[in-house]
């Protein structure tokens, strides 16, 4: 049989400002994942780096270490590449007071 | 010395002889022919995102779909006793809602058929809360729940849309109601977009749930939010007559003659639509989780 592999959307059109992270997402099966971060509009004000995060239990989250800058510009895609990441994976980013960006995030995960 | 004569004509003992032999279907009581058996360690067999209609720009789409998010592979695992599993593998299709009280989330896998007859729906499920505080948390899920959306074929004339609605209403407002209920309403069709191509409406808006007759039932919902034990559910639906035909969760059978299903004019691109979706649905600024160890759909054709 053919490995598992799977696109998740993991956010889709959700404006993010402040502190903003995606949904939790288990991958335990998974032996690699790259993520993928679209600005959907023209960010506005600074754009962050944003975070790997990995996770014990899906509610407390650690930065895994892998980080790239946000896109600032409209369908600019910031990528992220993982593997060793247990069960648990989500991105996150914080913003400054005024910046945001609307993002599509979409998970890749291979077996 | 007389031969007995069978109650059963051969072919169908052979088939009830192979079906209980095998220990993938043996927990099942599909109908003669199976349409797909869904087992989460062998990947996500075609549950995947319900994604809301929309044109020309994302902003389009209902906030009811906007919030949903994809199914995951599962192994329950908890911070207190780790991986729970499934019932015979390690995998459960999980889906799961954002941490907003009445917050949805949906998963669907769409097919067509190719007669219109029984089918069958059975699923081995079970919820739970996510297990965010120290305490039983039984009323934190609002419901769980499943719907189809079906349509006749192009010439058989009947001209409906039809969607079966049913989910286990654990809790509203924070009282403990554990019953089955329906819907027959949706909410009016809307516009998406400027080129009147594309409409939308929002089956699983809150409004309009009415109670099944006589559909209370306590099911097993163990002692802290990380235990869970798995629910057998079969729902069995008429194509031929779009009429649901019976009702079982473990052991309870529900009378459904006062069961109806959304109905709605037929759309122009939707013929013999056979499409089955999953839902969870949380009370509580708390993700909620539904757990699928297993899915058999069947149909007699």
């Amino acid at each position: 049989m053919l490995p598992e592999n799977i696109t998740a959307v993991v956010a889709r059109n959700e404006r993010w400002s402040g502190n903003a992270a995606s949904e939790p997402h288990e991958a335990g099966w998974a032996r690699e994942a790259v993520i993928f971060v679209r600005a959907l509009k023209e960010p506005s004000g600074t754009q962050p780096t944003v975070h790997v995060e990995i996770s014990p239990d899906g509610m407390r989250w650690i930065a895994e270490g892998t980080a790239a800058e946000m896109p600032s510009q409209k369908d600019g895609i910031a990528v992220l590449r993982v593997a060793h990441f247990g069960n648990w994976l989500r991105v996150a980013a914080s913003f400054e007071d005024g910046a945001e960006s609307t993002v599509l995030v979409t998970v890749h995960l291979k077996a | 010395m007389t031969l007995q004569q069978p109650t059963v004509d051969m072919a169908e003992a052979l088939r009830l002889a192979m079906q209980r032999a095998d220990p993938n279907l043996s927990r099942f009581d599909p109908l003669p022919r199976i349409i797909s058996l869904d087992d989460f360690s062998r990947g996500h067999c075609g549950w995947s995102q319900l994604v809301g209609n929309y044109e020309d720009d994302l902003d389009t789409m209902l906030p009811g779909y906007a919030q949903h998010t994809g199914a995951m592979l599962s192994t329950l695992g908890h911070w207190d006793s780790g991986s729970h599993g499934g019932m015979d593998s390690s995998y459960a299709l999980k889906i799961a809602t954002r941490p907003k009280a009445g917050a949805q989330n949906v998963a669907i896998k769409r097919h067509t058929f190719r007669k219109r007859g029984p089918i069958r729906f059975e699923v081995y499920f079970t919820f739970k809360p996510e297990a965010s505080e120290l305490r039983l948390s039984e009323t934190d899920v609002r419901s769980v729940g499943f719907l189809f959306d079906l349509q006749g074929g192009d010439r058989d004339g009947d001209g409906e849309r039809v969607m079966p609605h049913l989910r286990f209403l654990n809790a509203l407002d924070g009282e403990h109601a554990q019953k089955w209920q329906f819907k027959t309403e949706t909410t009016p069709f809307k516009p998406i977009g400027s080129t009147d191509k594309t409409l939308s409406h929002y089956h699983l808006s809150p409004d309009d749930w009415r109670d099944l007759p006589a559909g209370g039932q306590r099911l097993c919902y163990n002692e802290i939010p990380t235990k869970v034990n798995w629910t057998y559910l079969c729902f069995d639906f008429d194509l031929e007559t779009m009429k649901a035909t019976g009702l079982r969760c473990n052991d309870r059978e529900f009378d459904m003659t006062g069961f109806d299903s959304i109905r709605m004019p037929a759309m122009k691109n939707l013929w013999c639509m056979l499409n089955f979706c999953l839902f969870a649905e949380t009370d509580v600024d708390k993700r909620a989780f539904l757990y699928v160890d297993s899915i058999c759909i069947s149909g007699d054709f």
